[in-house]
């Protein structure tokens, strides 16, 4: 029997009506989470984005659960129903209510990750004729979304940009100084609290969809490129947005062509996109080092360049003369550290 | 012109969960005078600071600056190098107060508080620079233009000095009392340096929990407190002892 051909790009594009809904689900979830994500890493929330996936993909089982042995209706206790309501209890419990708790914050979402993923792998086992579903849940390896899903993700997508939109000075001032912020009367409470409601309910509308395992990649990776690349961090969250949907895109491909699941196909992809970043990084570093150094280089503790001491200040050794440093950015020749004008000698 | 004080504390009970670390403090920081926070680590300096700034709430007593804005210069090591962030970008984030930030504004137009801002403090050359690649002395002047764009009257700084040299620690305190002469600010700063505070706070307050005292006044009445000789009129012979060789 010979063997099967593999899949080829065109192929892809010819079946595009069937295709488009769960490759637009990718682009949409991989851009709102890539956003978001930029506050969650800068903000070293990293694992609330895993515990909040494990958590919503709990509350899909739990809903299947609830529908085959309590009887609820799919309306009353639908997966939807199922996964915010985890995600917003579970957000609850971690973020709120610290004041007087007993254990570390770090400990709590090693808790709600693991009783999250437990608990789903439990279930699981009792809601057999639903296991495909449990599946895909925890990796993502859905194929098809369905029309109202793709529409709820367009309102949600769209809704939680617009509060991003309008916030994002705001989230980048906590993010980059907390204290500050407050100082000056920012209400970062409030800010936070939006950031995690947000992140909640993205969360828990991407992970019924998409499965646990891509929502955490698209919270983590695209951010992790961007962060590395981008000037500062409004730059980052719109960077991050385009390697989150590009990775939707890019990995529900690369699971057509090459016949992989496609959640790990998206993260795989996201992860990609963070080592491509590292070596743009690194060409990008070593492009301001020369700027730098041929227009004025900042000198200063660590720069590379000897420390002479000269009359009553510090200067800087540079290709065999002596820099001086103003702290107003200007670099000053002083001469060649041998006899240079100034009136006295180097030894 | 206003003689309301910049920051007012009456009975100020500071200190966490319900447990005040240091007796009850009374304080009036006027304009134009600086006022050296000083203590050995561990006295209660950071909780006075961050009851003051408001980041921690007051066990007691009252705290108010009437009509007076206040900006905060962090340590620069507060600010994590993986986030990016250039000089206009952290310049800019002073001058946003309450909630200015959900404001549109056009992003490549900086506000003239912004630019005096970095001009009074000779940053405007390195507006395009990441926060990553510059040196301390650099990054202290870029703290302190942030904490400008805002306009304050008071100006509280923690640590400003630390990790730098003799050369640029006397140009950043050189710097300090030139915007507080043409701003007519006050400040109030944390240092360890004694020496260099010496020359250039005109008010301490000296806090010491293990003492259990709290001494506030001009500088040459605290030096002079029995608590303070206590603490630090060894270390403060030997910098003598030091200076005069």
């Amino acid at each position: 029997m010979p063997p099967e051909a593999a899949p080829q790009i065109g192929q892809f594009f010819d079946a595009w009506d069937l295709f488009r809904d769960p490759a637009m689900a990718g682009v949409l979830a991989g851009a709102l989470l890539g956003f978001l994500g930029v506050f969650v890493v800068a903000r070293r929330m990293v694992f609330l984005s895993a515990a909040l996936s494990q958590a919503a993909g709990l509350g899909v089982a739990l809903a299947f659960w609830a529908q085959i042995h309590l009887g609820f209706s799919s309306t009353w206790m639908s997966p939807t129903v199922g996964s915010t309501l985890a995600t917003g209890l579970a957000a609850l419990g971690l973020v709120g209510g610290t004041r007087g708790a007993r254990w570390r914050p770090d400990g709590r979402l090693g808790w709600v990750y693991l009783m999250g993923a437990a608990g789903t792998l439990a279930l699981g086992t009792r809601i057999v004729q639903e296991v495909q579903d449990i599946e895909s849940i925890l990796f993502g390896s859905a194929v098809a979304v369905a029309p109202a899903d793709l529409q709820q993700l367009i309102g949600v997508t769209g809704g939680l940009f617009a509060v991003q939109v309008v916030g994002l000075r705001g989230f980048c001032q906590v993010a980059v100084d907390e204290d500050g912020a407050r100082v000056r009367g920012l209400p970062t409470r409030l800010l936070g609290l939006l950031l995690v409601a947000s992140l909640a309910l993205a969360v828990s509308v991407t992970t019924r969809i998409l499965g646990a395992l891509p929502v955490f990649a698209f919270t983590v990776l695209p951010a992790m490129a961007a962060l590395r690349v981008a000037p500062n961090l409004a730059t980052a969250a719109w960077l991050a947005a385009i390697l989150g949907g590009a990775a939707g895109f890019l990995g529900y491909l690369a699971a057509f062509l090459y016949t992989l699941p496609v959640g790990a196909a998206q993260a795989l992809v996201a992860g990609a996109e963070v080592l491509l970043a590292a070596l743009v990084g690194l060409g990008l570093d070593a492009w301001h080092t020369r700027a730098v150094h041929r227009h004025a280089h900042i000198h200063g503790p660590g720069c590379g360049h000897l420390v002479v001491q000269h009359g009553d200040h510090m200067d800087y050794l540079h290709n065999g003369h002596l820099d001086h440093q103003g702290d107003d950015g200007q670099t000053d020749d002083h001469g060649d550290g041998h006899g240079d004008g100034h009136g006295h000698r180097h030894d | 012109m206003s003689d309301s004080p910049l920051l007012l504390c009456q009975a100020l009970q500071v200190g966490y969960r319900g447990q005040p670390l240091l007796p009850p403090i009374d304080l009036r920081v006027e304009r134009g005078e600086t006022w050296a926070l000083i203590g050995p680590n561990g006295a209660g300096k950071t909780t006075l600071l961050r009851t003051v700034l408001g980041l921690l709430p007051a066990l007691g007593g009252q705290l108010a600056h009437p009509g007076s804005a206040i900006a905060y210069v962090p340590q620069r090591s507060e600010l994590d190098p993986s986030v990016p962030a250039r000089v206009i970008d952290l310049v800019r984030a002073g001058a946003e107060r309450g909630w200015s930030f959900a404001r549109p504004r056009w992003p490549y137009a900086p506000q003239p508080q912004v630019q005096q801002a970095m001009r009074d403090v000779g940053v405007e050359k390195l507006c395009r620079e990441p926060w990553l690649h510059l040196s301390e002395g650099q990054k202290q002047r870029v703290l302190l233009a942030q904490a400008l764009a805002g306009e304050p009257d008071l100006l509280i700084l923690d640590e400003p000095t630390s990790a730098m040299d003799v050369h640029a620690e006397r140009q950043v305190f050189d710097l300090l009392g030139e915007l507080r002469d043409r701003r007519r600010l006050g400040l109030l700063l944390v240092s360890h340096n004694l020496g260099a505070l010496g020359s250039f706070a005109t008010h301490a307050i000296f806090v010491d929990k293990d003492q259990g005292v709290v001494v506030p006044g001009p500088l040459r009445e605290v030096v002079q407190h029995p608590a303070f000789d206590a603490r630090f009129g060894l270390h403060i012979a030997e910098q003598r002892g030091g200076h005069a060789t």
